[in-house]
């Protein structure tokens, strides 16, 4: 028995290319704004070029642009070869590519002109917001409803994490975004005071849980074994960290928020739900490196693992980093410092970026019907990608323990030892080795953009039939 | 001899990796005490760099801190150095299940202590400590430490060079992670009041 019906990968290679696009973009502007900070003339006396205004832009762009172009592209992909079948309404499909790209092309120019509701990593104004929830909820009908639609009747684990990220940003993004308009572009928080902080890191914690944590989890559970050619090492630790994961992530918030107006109580739980997490979080690292491990013979043919195994190293590494930096005592030290910054980007560059990269080299050359232009040009992105993500890391550690060492320093007749001034001072160097890590990271994305475009260039799109599934199970 | 050792892995690291294997595996002395030694300098040129020759930040004096406040925080520091070394070496022997090669554990502290030589031996420029100049002398320390690795533990542990770059980066990630708990280690331990005292 023959199916004729052909999966859905237009709206697929829609987003996967501009996964690539907005990455560069994203991550020229963090190499612009990492500049700025080590040598200030940068921003050339436009307000529109300041570090205050494009710090939103570059955060915007790699989390929600470049992020989430990987994430709804591959989560397509993923749901629809898990399922066994086509995407559920094919016209709110296309609608989520073209809303997205008009959230991300409105934040892109609202932003620039200082049209903020100032929370973190939910800068955009209400008008943008709605349209965030239309497309939301446009993305959500089509994943549910091809699950619903499924031919396979194992929903695969990836599929959860997926779901998992869709529907707990939808709840965050309603809540956080609570407020009352006054103009077109301004509004106020629905959350006074300590309120509006918590439900504000209720939300940024969890943007970091579930879309630049679960989302990719999925990405990992699909293309690091179809990578490697063998199954996840252990399926029963997935489901295990699975729900481990979304039931701790959620109260980790409040650690942002130490040695604040918030109840003391609210703070101690928030750092011993952090605590808690790097159990789980160190589940899915371990099923990830050890379903990677067994394909070690491939190596040497396919640098792709590589990048994939460093990134779930990476993903390791910070998720110890994060319950570390929310103990209490440590944190007293390392908030407002760079060591927050640096444990963001061995995250964000280590795990996020290289794990989506990874998938990219994965997905994009299928999609297309060719094979990838260049194995060597993959290593050379590998390398570059390292260096880079060491170099900003290691600045971000030194220059984050000396800021907070600096501020705390006490002479004996109790005056500061140091001015805040003398500690800018100090960061310079670091600043520009930062710039430098940034730089090398960025070189090596652009190298993985042209050899993804030599991969595609004239051919054709390609179209595959959905399989049959086999009868007996 | 473990000076030879040391000459041998920064002129011609894969024979040399290759002597210190047959040395392990054949003779009776398969001493890693000069770790003991070599940890010493990054703490001992630490003691003379912050106690006499201080350093700058900005304009000003040069900063030192007291004698008996370096003095503790230098045998913390060498402490931290020998049981980072060994802990990382035990890790290496445990991970062997992992990757099917289980060798007996002086080996794998070997392949640890000679790994981490580069990063000892530059611990002398602590003498002089200014941050930038000591992170752009460490880097390249750092980096062949990392290159040691990945070139040393295939040819200690005997498998190929594949599998080796899979064992090598779990236990890379094992090092960053103690890495990050010195951090931790570091910060709780001045939030706790061990901190420096400063001279002036």
């Amino acid at each position: 028995m023959t199916n004729s019906e052909t999966y859905n990968y237009k709206v697929v290679r829609q987003f996967a290319i501009m996964t690539i696009v907005w990455g560069i973009v994203g991550m020229s502007v963090g190499v612009l704004i990492a500049a700025q900070l080590a040598w200030p003339v940068l921003n050339f006396d436009l307000p529109w070029l300041t570090f205050g205004r494009l710090r939103p832009l570059h955060t915007n762009a790699v989390i929600f642009a470049f992020g989430g172009c990987a994430l709804f592209s591959c989560s397509y992909y993923v749901v629809q070869h898990t399922c066994h079948a086509k995407l559920a309404f094919p016209a709110l499909a296309a609608f989520t590519f073209w809303g997205w790209q008009a959230v991300i092309l409105l934040a892109a120019i609202t932003l620039p002109l200082g049209i903020t509701t100032s929370k973190e990593y939910a800068e955009l104004e209400w008008p943008i917001d709605i349209l965030i929830t239309l497309v939301w909820v446009s993305y959500a009908l089509v994943f549910f409803g091809t699950i619903i639609k499924r031919k396979i009747p194992h929903i695969y684990v990836a599929n959860w994490f997926f779901g998992a990220f869709i529907i707990t940003v939808a709840v965050l993004h309603l809540f956080n975004s609570a407020a009352l308009p006054v103009s077109l572009f301004k509004s106020y928080s629905a959350y006074a005071g300590v309120q509006d902080a918590m439900v504000q890191w209720w939300y940024g914690h969890n943007a970091v849980g579930f879309f630049l944590t679960a989302g990719f989890l999925g990405i990992m559970y699909y293309f690091v074994p179809k990578q490697a050619g063998r199954p996840v090492y252990s399926y029963r630790l997935s489901v295990v960290h699975f729900w481990a994961l979304v039931f701790t992530y959620i109260w980790a918030g409040p650690h942002h928020l130490h040695y604040t107006a918030l109840p003391d109580w609210a703070q101690s739980l928030g750092m011993v739900m952090s605590l808690i997490l790097l159990a789980p979080s160190w589940g899915g690292m371990i099923n990830g490196i050890m379903t990677l491990s067994g394909a070690w013979h491939k190596l040497r043919t396919d640098p792709v693992l590589r990048l994939l195994i460093v990134s779930i190293s990476f993903y390791g590494m910070s998720t110890f980093e994060g319950p570390m930096m929310s103990i209490k005592t440590v944190n007293a030290l390392s908030h407002y410092t760079d060591w927050t910054i640096g444990h963001v980007h061995s995250g964000a560059l280590g795990w996020v970026a290289l794990v989506s990269m990874g998938a990219m080299y994965y997905l994009i050359p299928r999609l297309f019907g060719r094979e990838l232009y260049s194995l060597k040009l993959v290593e050379v992105h590998f390398w570059t990608a390292t260096i880079g993500i060491v170099l900003y890391i290691a600045a971000m550690w030194v220059a984050g323990i000396m800021q907070g060492l600096m501020w705390r320093a006490v002479n004996a007749d109790g005056t500061l030892t140091y001015s805040f001034v003398e500690s800018v001072q100090a960061m310079h160097p670091y600043y520009i080795v930062r710039t430098l890590g940034g730089a090398f990271f960025l070189l090596g994305a652009i190298v993985m953009a042209y050899n993804l475009w030599r991969t595609i260039a004239d051919a054709r799109p390609v179209e595959v039939e959905i399989p049959e599934p086999a009868s007996a199970h | 001899m473990f000076i030879q050792h040391i000459i041998g892995l920064l002129t011609d690291p894969t024979s040399e990796w290759e002597k210190i294997r047959e040395q392990q595996k054949s003779s009776d002395k398969k001493g890693v005490g000069f770790v003991f030694i070599l940890a010493a300098i990054p703490a001992i040129s630490g003691y003379i760099g912050t106690t006499q020759v201080g350093w700058r930040i900005g304009v000003g004096e040069p900063i030192r801190i007291t004698g008996e406040s370096a003095i503790s925080i230098a045998i913390i520091y060498y402490l931290a150095l020998v049981v980072g070394v060994f802990t990382i070496g035990w890790v290496i022997h445990l991970l062997g299940k992992a990757y099917e090669v289980v060798r007996p554990l002086p080996l794998c502290i070997a392949l640890a202590a000679y790994t981490a030589t580069p990063l000892f031996l530059i611990g002398i420029m602590e003498v002089y400590p200014v941050l930038w100049l000591n992170m752009l002398l460490g880097l390249p320390a750092l980096a062949y430490t990392v290159y040691l690795l990945y070139s040393g533990l295939p040819i200690m542990m005997e498998i190929p060079a594949e599998r080796g770059f899979l064992y090598s980066s779990a236990v890379l990630a094992v090092g960053l992670v103690s890495l990050v708990t010195l951090l931790g280690m570091t910060a709780l331990l001045w939030g706790m009041g061990l901190q420096p005292v400063f001279t002036n």
